[in-house]
Formats: C-alpha cells, structure tokens, sequence
C-alpha cells in the first residue's frame, strides 16, 4: 500500500494545477487566465460526451425550475458525482493516512450531500452518475492531495462562472450556498498542500466548455462496465 | 478663492440643517438597504452530510481494461500465470477482485487480485493501470455445499437465504473463494431458468466444457430435485430464489464455497 501522512511537498506560494496530474501530457492549460464566458448549450455539449441521459417528465417541483437553471443544476451535479466518487473511493481504498485521513472522509460526504440535494431537485430531470476510473490517484496520498486542489478549484470556478446566468433567485441562492462550500474546501485542500489558500482578490469563473475540456482530459469519467448480458448461459449446469 | 470658502460654508449649513430638503432621504427605496426586499429562500437546502464508515465487510472489484499478464509478484519481470483479457466468455466487461495493493520496485502501482482460473483459489499482480473502474460493495454469498444453502450478507447481515442443488459426487461444485463475474438475463433456456449468476469458480472435473467450465448458480426447470447433490457443478435454487438474488446481489459481490 501507498501511503503518507504528510502532504506533497511544494514550495510555498508555488502554484498547483491540474498539469500535476497530467495523464500522457493530455491536460496543458488549468489555473491560467480564463476567456470569456462560453455561450454554448451545456446539454447539447454534455450530451456529446455522454454526461446527460435522456430526460424524463418532470414533477411539479422539477417544472418549476427554469430550463436553464435546470441544465445548470446538471452541470453542477456531474461536478458533484466526480468529487463525490473520488472522495469516497480514497476514504474506501484507505491508502491516505495519518493526518490526511480525515480529509476524504470528512469532504465526501460532503459532496455526496450535493449530490443528494441537486439530484432531490432535479428528479427525474437528474443525469445519470457516471463511471469514474481514477487511475491511481485515489491509492497515494500526494496525488489524491493534488488532485483534490484541482477538483476544488474547479468546481468554485465552474459554479461561480454560472452565477449570473441562474435565472430563479431560489436556485442562485441555493448554488450560491454550495459554491461558499466548495471554496471553503478549496482553501483547505490548499492549505494542506502548502500554497497560498487565497491568493488572488478577485476569482475569476471557468466556463463550460473549459470545465469540460479540463474533466475530459483526465480521463476519469470513462463508459461504464457491461456487467449484464443476455446471451444463453454455457454454466456446467 | 472667495468663491471657493462660501461655497463650502453653505455645504456645511446644509449638512447640519435637519430641515434642509438636502438632507431629506431620497425617494428612492432601493438605495436603503433597510428597504430592499427580503432574500430569496434557496430552492433547495442542503442535509447534514453523513460520513462513511468503511466496514471490512467491504470489497472491492475492478474492471480489466487491456489485455494484460498476471504476474507472481508486484514486478514486470515476474512469471506470468496467465493473461487476463478485457471481455468474459459471455461478453461482460472482465472484472477481478482486489485483494491489496503494493508499490512494485518499478515505482508503479500493483494491484492483487483473485483470478478465474484452475486451480481454484489462484491470486496474482497485475499494474494498476490495466485496471479501469473500481467497484466496492458491502455483499457477500457464502454457498454450503454440505447444508445446500445460499446465504447473502450485506454489511454482515443476512438478507437472503434458499436452498439450493450443488455437484453431484462425479462433479463436484468446488469450494474456496470466489467471485461473481456477470449476470445473464432474458435468456430462453428453461434449464437454467430465469436469471444465471457467472462465477469466477471453474470446475475441476469437467474442463472442456463449453466456454471453460465455469460454474454458474441459476435457476431451474426442476425445482422438485432441490436440495441436493444434483448437477454438473453450478448451483441451482428455485427460479423465485434467483429472480430475489437477483435483485438483491450486484456483479462483483464475493463468493465463498464451503
């Protein structure tokens, strides 16, 4: 087993990306400068990367949540199920320790909250949880640290980058309350690592196609096993 | 300069009249925050997060994602036992299950796990990046071949129990530690009833069997033999029993033969 109870060693102030978890040189750009604001339709863009199932009729909760607000809420809780997973597969796995321990178990559940109340939200209306193949980084500790600084700050850019664009103040203020979260963990994981929780005095948002560009080349969300077949059995009988 | 002071001293008369109109609030209520409108409620509020025990009844499968060697040891340089591949006969996504994980002297991430192959019970290290998507489940069936029983525990409870036909002498089901490898559905094959449970157990006996013996439980279209010593090695139980297991036992649950 990996195991550590201390946090990678970085120098003070030295900036983390998700360049640290680079898979075969797949992720380039992270924590740099953020473009504008994308326009683009998140479902018909989450769609082509198999995030969304199909949509169902919605109660007469899910109806009362703007469409808009309700591909945001989406976006959102993939977020949430990637941040979820990973948590709790490390917390699972056991391979942090020491000091470190706390920290999965703590933040995912946490996160399986989120995930819990965007999904009670939504209904029928709520993608569908993903596979996730984390490739190690769930089984060592200064990976899981690391990763958990970019899975933090992403999430705070990706909220934050839909604020303006929530149209039912419930739900601003519901996400809002989420987002203060994410970046409460954001600063901790931060911390943890050794570089500045704070140090910048405006953030700036992520958009869409950015988060989504950033996720897709970790390669953590993969299809999921085939674990049913209908084929005639050849058992011994 | 003249200009400058009278204006200055009119201001301050302004200031410290109450009566002036200057000093009156605007019109305007939006520009007092005493007088903005109550926050929205959240759409939604959020529960007390609850946190996760992890209990020893808890395993952990994992997905094969390239054909890969099963070596000895935690190193690339050890004997290989056998190659896993990507695919069951049966064409489900392979799956193994973890037993531990050791960092290799290469550096990389190794990973133990229980294999489908003769003789029962074998184990060997593949790296961890052959695998693909972990799996844990807190399920466990324990199948005794003496009492003729299938019993299922979550998180070490009994959730499920029936009685079941095992091998007959000539082909004997075999016992130790196993896992359940897929599920095969909406078959037609009264035989093996509605549902069937593939296995990672193989018999030792009947080894040219099609797809390579293994060892299936499932229903059956002769529910009057049960229990008893029975079949060809595959574990039978009544179709009601199967279809209940089947709603209750995911893919990649452990087995235990005894």
């Amino acid at each position: 087993m990996t195991s550590s109870g201390k946090g990678p060693e970085m120098k003070h102030g030295e900036e983390l990306t998700l360049e640290t978890l680079d898979q075969d040189g797949a992720i380039r750009e992270t924590l740099d400068a953020m473009p504008s604001d994308s326009r683009r339709d998140f479902l018909r863009k989450s769609a082509g990367i198999g995030l969304l199932g199909v949509l169902a009729v919605p109660s007469a909760a899910e109806a009362a949540t703007p469409k808009g607000d309700v591909a945001i809420l989406n976006y959102a809780l993939t977020l949430e199920y990637l941040q979820a997973a990973f948590y709790t597969e490390t917390q699972r796995v056991g391979a942090v320790r020491g000091r470190l321990a706390r920290v999965p178990t703590q933040v995912g559940a946490v996160e399986r909250a989120h995930v819990s109340a965007i999904r009670k939200v939504l209904g029928s209306k709520s993608v569908k949880r993903p596979s996730f193949n984390f490739q190690g980084v769930t089984e060592d500790a200064n990976k899981f640290l690391k990763t958990a600084v970019a899975f933090e700050d992403l999430a705070v850019a990706a909220y934050k980058s839909q604020a303006a664009r929530i149209k039912s103040p419930a739900v601003l203020a519901a996400a809002i309350a989420i987002h203060s979260v994410e970046a409460r963990h954001a600063a901790w994981m931060r911390y943890l690592v050794g570089i500045n929780p704070a140090a910048n005095a405006f953030d700036e948002g992520k958009p869409i196609n950015e988060v989504q560009r950033i996720v897709k080349s970790t390669r953590f969300i993969v299809s999921s096993p085939r674990k049913t077949a209908k084929g005639k059995p050849r058992f011994t009988g | 300069m003249a200009a400058a002071l009278i204006g200055a001293a009119v201001l301050v008369v302004v200031l410290a009249d109450p009566s002036s109109d200057a000093t009156r609030p605007s019109p305007a209520p939006a520009e007092d925050v005493a007088d903005l409108p109550a926050s929205p409620e959240p759409a939604f509020t959020v529960a007390k997060p609850v946190e996760l025990t992890v209990s020893r009844a808890v395993s952990h499968w994992a997905t094969v994602l390239e054909d890969t060697p099963v070596r000895e040891r935690p190193d690339a340089a050890a004997a290989v036992i056998m190659r896993l591949s990507t695919r069951t006969p049966e064409d489900t996504t392979n799956i193994v299950l973890i037993l531990e994980r050791q960092e290799g002297e290469d550096g990389r991430l190794w990973v133990h796990v229980r294999l489908p192959i003769l003789p029962n019970d074998r184990t060997g290290w593949v790296p961890r990046s052959a695998l693909g998507v972990y799996g844990a489940l807190a399920t466990h069936l324990v199948v005794d071949v003496n009492q003729f029983t299938a019993t299922l525990f979550r998180g070490g409870r009994r959730i499920f129990r029936a009685p079941v036909g095992v091998g007959q002498r000539q082909w004997p089901t075999p016992t130790g530690k196993f896992y359940i490898r897929n599920k095969l559905v909406s078959y037609q094959s009264p035989f093996y009833g509605p549902l069937a449970f593939g296995t990672s157990a193989r018999s030792s006996v009947l080894t040219d069997w099609p797809a390579g013996g293994f060892v299936g439980i499932h229903g059956t279209s002769e529910p009057q033999l049960l229990p008893g010593r029975i079949s060809h090695g595959c574990v039978r139980m009544r179709n009601e029993d199967i279809l209940r297991l089947g709603r209750l036992m995911p893919v990649g649950t452990p087995l235990t033969i005894q």
